[in-house]
């Protein structure tokens, strides 16, 4: 791998490393030190590394991004908040990878939840965050994570007590604003037993290359209920990087809705282990147009018997656009009784679009059910004929077609304000002669 | 279960019958591996000099190349100065003229696996091509093929006898640069089977190889080379065995097929190597690489292969499916038990326009084996309507072995439809008590199961064959369930 370019961003990071959050927190500063030695070593993943086969990342290298001066909410445009900031949610907004009080909204809390930004954790409840970070994911993963461990400079963090319901989501609201940037972003999610929460990660930025590199870690206590959607609407410009890694303990269910839509490379890892009894259900839609690659990797970890998983991802690739799936379910030996399904299912619209998907399954206990299913293909044209035979002119059948094939994804998501924000997101990737809101 | 487990525990312990050895001279090159041996093989098999400069080319070439590390198995690295790299039964210097002149012992060795290598106690209509360790020995019904202007022999004598066809076609579907095994095969192979269909025949009958590895410390390295002409037809049929030892053997083999436009190649494989012990001691190491090129128009390839011997089985059989409305197909049945270990499947390349490819998968696992399916479907921008539809399915018997499936698909063509589905499983205890209920034993059910999942691929293989590979099936499998 070039190591020219790691150590071009490693030698970098002295300069940047007294900005960031934790100075006098001697277990992270040995975390951070521990982290860019492995990123020395390594730098980011290269195509090379079988789980990196169809990303290659080295746009990133050749660039190099750094560390924003100007941190100000005020650069922040009075647009873009409004389209993508929720109104019924409590939401953390961080601005080039910093927290900007000014823009969230954070009032009403219940008693003993903590939703505040990391470098305000680390300042008032350490312990809570000692006890978590880097325990669901190492630098040994890739990079990526090394990277970010080094660099983070703020995040999301959240604490649930037990049995606590909350009544609106919360919104990570991640936005870049300056050419070049570099948004390196950490956030920690502990939802204790029997608590419900559902979580919003959006992504946006200013219309310029920068390079966003998030590391969310999640950890659902028993029987607890997390959703978490994440809404990647970068710009076209924008690399992104974004890796949930979640721990699961007996029957806690986790639900996660992946939209990709943004990035000129966007990757997200999204990795789960399940306990005994655990639920997991990942749903995912791409839609890449122009010169997009589009890469989402999952894992899901089945550890313990009685697990189930639940996998759909579904991708449209127009223009050059290139949408990769990787998905690998693992049952270990001990988890009998698994019950796992995964689906991809890939549209491919021009003669240029590319997709490569690789399902994976590694089974080592007998009592189990898993599949797995790939499709790659164009719309079935009995269907087309169909809306042809009613008098809808074929472009206008192919766009409700593939209209419908995405929003399948879309009504799945069950907060409301969400909901219509990303079904308007989806609408705009299709002509509108097709696709008519009147029908919605 | 339980009241059967006395009859379980007799059928796991059946011993591997084709393990027997035989004793008889031979002429064996000392192990090691280095550009004088290549010369001296290249000499005892008396070569042409382009065939000295290819091997040399592929040594060189395979000395620069690291053994690949990324398939699913698990082995000691391998020595290759241990292996001797020919060996073969001692003969009269210009061999024999005919089934009278091979060594009693070899015809004996054949007999005992079931290979009739006498025309007079032939299966009917099969024509064979038997390779005992280093050499082919015998090849049956020469004349009647070459009435129909087939060429059917020993790699070894097309390289003298027909070294423009061996020119043009050589290495051309798998060039010796391909990968560390076939490098190794390119520089040190020491026979196999020849086959060319002229334009417009189709072969009056089955061809046959079968491979025998007998001698200790040898490698077997065997090429294939079969080319179908315009418009031909050929079914060919390939077995293997070899004694029961303690140490790692390692087989290394090329099989390369051609269709020209018209043409039709079946290429069907029952492998049954010595799988090792139960321990998971000795045993082959099955390296092979088998690849097809759909040259012409309207060219079909179909590889069907039963896997039920070797310790470790890494082989991927593909398709190139150059020529428009050219058609792959691949079937295959991977069963291991003990410790044994395949990482097995295909590639199919869709480059021609309207070609289409099916992939038909049954892993079985059982004991302490790991399964893996491994495939490739890639469709090129250039294969406008490619088609492609693959099924793999896993049966797991009993909670120590693993089943794996790795697909990966690749498109660039919008056209182009592919589809994959995958399962995994284990025999349903509702089948079994269903079976057991109407009388039938534990094992006889499981084999049923078994046979029943197997199905679609029997179904695909020659009637010869898929009789054997039912029976294989069940001496490998049956009692692994209790």
């Amino acid at each position: 791998m070039s190591a020219v370019t790691a150590s071009h961003y490693t030698a970098d990071y002295p300069a940047i490393a007294p900005s960031l959050p934790g100075q006098s927190l001697p277990w992270l500063q040995q975390l951070r030190t521990d982290a860019l030695q492995a990123f020395s070593a390594t730098g980011f993943p290269s195509p090379r590394e079988e789980e990196w086969r169809y990303t290659n990342v080295s746009g990133i290298e050749k660039k190099l991004f750094s560390v924003p001066a100007n941190q100000a909410a005020s650069d922040v445009s009075a647009d873009l908040l409004k389209a993508y900031q929720l109104q019924d949610a409590w939401s953390v907004v961080l601005v080039n990878g910093r927290f900007s009080a000014e823009l969230s909204a954070l009032s009403g809390l219940p008693d003993g939840v903590s939703i505040l930004s990391l470098a305000d954790a680390l300042a008032t409840q350490a312990s809570q965050v000692q006890s978590h970070l880097g325990q669901a994911v190492n630098n040994a993963e890739h990079g990526f994570v090394a990277f970010n461990t080094a660099w983070f400079s703020d995040g999301l963090f959240v604490h649930v007590p037990p049995k606590q319901v909350l009544a609106k989501p919360i919104q990570l609201l991640h936005i870049v604003t300056q050419a070049d940037a570099l948004a390196t972003t950490r956030n920690v999610i502990i939802v204790e037993e029997s608590a419900e929460v559902k979580v919003v990660e959006t992504f946006v930025g200013a219309d310029n290359a920068y390079l966003t590199a998030a590391v969310t870690e999640v950890f659902v206590g028993q029987n607890a209920d997390l959703t978490l959607y994440k809404i990647q609407s970068e710009s076209e410009k924008a690399y992104h990087f974004g890796g949930i890694y979640i721990k699961q303990e007996r029957d806690a269910r986790f639900t996660h809705h992946n939209f990709a839509f943004g990035g000129l490379m966007a990757r997200s890892d999204i990795h789960a282990d399940l306990d005994h009894s655990s639920e997991c259900v990942l749903n995912g839609l791409y839609l890449g147009v122009k010169r997009q690659h589009i890469d989402n990797h999952t894992r899901i970890n089945h550890l313990k018997p009685y697990g189930i998983s639940r996998e759909t991802y579904k991708g449209v690739l127009d223009d050059k656009a290139r949408g990769v799936f990787q998905g690998r379910v693992v049952v270990a030996e001990d988890a009998q009784k698994t019950d796992s399904q995964m689906n991809n299912r890939n549209l491919l619209l021009s003669v240029d679009a590319e997709v490569d998907t690789k399902p994976q399954l590694e089974i080592y206990a007998d009592d189990v059910k898993c599949g797995h299913g790939v499709t790659v293909g164009q719309l079935d044209d009995k269907s087309v004929f169909y809306l042809q035979s009613r008098c809808i002119d074929e472009e206008t059948a192919r766009n409700m077609l593939t209209f419908a094939f995405a929003n399948e994804m879309v009504d799945k998501i069950s907060i409301k304000s969400l909901h219509d924000n990303v079904l308007e997101q989806v609408l705009a990737r299709f002509p509108q002669q097709g696709v008519d809101k009147e029908w919605l | 279960m339980s009241t059967s487990e006395q009859e379980i525990k007799n059928l796991i312990s059946q011993e591997y019958k084709q393990g027997f050895v035989t004793e008889l001279e031979t002429d064996t090159f000392p192990p090691g591996l280095d550009e004088t041996v290549i010369h001296r093989l290249s000499k005892v098999k008396n070569e042409p000099d382009f065939m000295l400069e290819y091997r040399l080319k592929a040594f060189r070439h395979w000395q620069t190349m690291k053994s690949p590390e990324w398939a699913f198995v698990k082995f000691d690295p391998i020595d290759y100065q241990a292996i001797s790299y020919y060996s073969a039964p001692k003969r009269k210097e210009d061999g024999p003229k005919s089934l009278d002149e091979i060594d009693p012992q070899v015809l004996d060795a054949y007999k005992k696996l079931g290979i009739p290598l006498d025309e007079q106690e032939r299966l009917a209509g099969i024509a064979v091509d038997a390779v005992f360790d280093s050499v082919s020995v015998a090849t049956t019904f020469k004349g009647k093929l070459k009435d129909a202007g087939v060429i059917f022999c020993p790699i070894s004598e097309a390289l003298r006898e027909h070294p423009e066809l061996i020119k043009e076609y050589l290495g051309s579907v798998v060039p010796h640069t391909d990968n560390y095994f076939a490098a190794l095969n390119a520089a040190v192979f020491t026979d196999g089977s020849f086959v060319y269909i002229p334009k417009g025949v189709r072969c009056p009958m089955e061809l046959s190889t079968y491979f025998r590895i007998n001698a200790a410390n040898t490698g077997q390295f065997e090429r294939t080379l079969i080319i179908a002409d315009e418009g031909s037809h050929v079914s060919y049929l390939e077995g293997c065995t070899a004694p029961m030892r303690d140490e790692n053997q390692l087989h290394a083999a090329v099989v390369e097929l051609i269709a020209l436009k018209d043409a039709t190649i079946k290429y069907s494989t029952v492998q049954n190597w010595y799988p090792g012990d139960k321990e998971g001691k000795g045993g082959i190491y099955n390296f092979v690489t088998k690849r097809a090129d759909c040259r012409g128009d309207n060219s079909k390839v179909s590889w069907t292969q039963v896997e039920t011997g070797s310790a470790i089985t890494w082989k991927y059989p593909s398709c190139v499916l150059k020529g428009d409305n050219s058609v792959g197909e691949f079937y295959s049945v991977a069963l291991t038990n003990n410790y044994q270990q395949a990482d097995t499947g295909t590639k199919m390349i869709h480059i021609g326009k309207n070609t289409r490819s099916t992939i038909v998968s049954k892993g079985i696992s059982a004991g302490k084996a790991q399964n893996t399916y491994r495939g490739l479907v890639k469709v090129l921008k250039s294969a406008e309507n490619a088609r492609n539809y693959t099924q793999c399915d896993s049966l797991l018997v009993g909670d120590k072995c693993g089943a794996h499936t790795f697909p990966y698909v690749e498109v660039k063509q919008p056209s182009a439809q592919v589809e994959h589905e995958a399962t995994t499983s284990k025999i349903s205890e509702d089948q079994l008590f269903f079976c057991q209920q109407r009388g039938l034993s534990a094992e006889d059910a499981v084999s049923m199961i078994v046979n029943g999942f197997c199905k679609e691929v029997f179904r695909e293989l020659p009637m010869e064959f898929a009789v054997e590979a039912q029976a294989l099936l069940g001496l490998s499998l049956e009692g692994s369930v209790g």
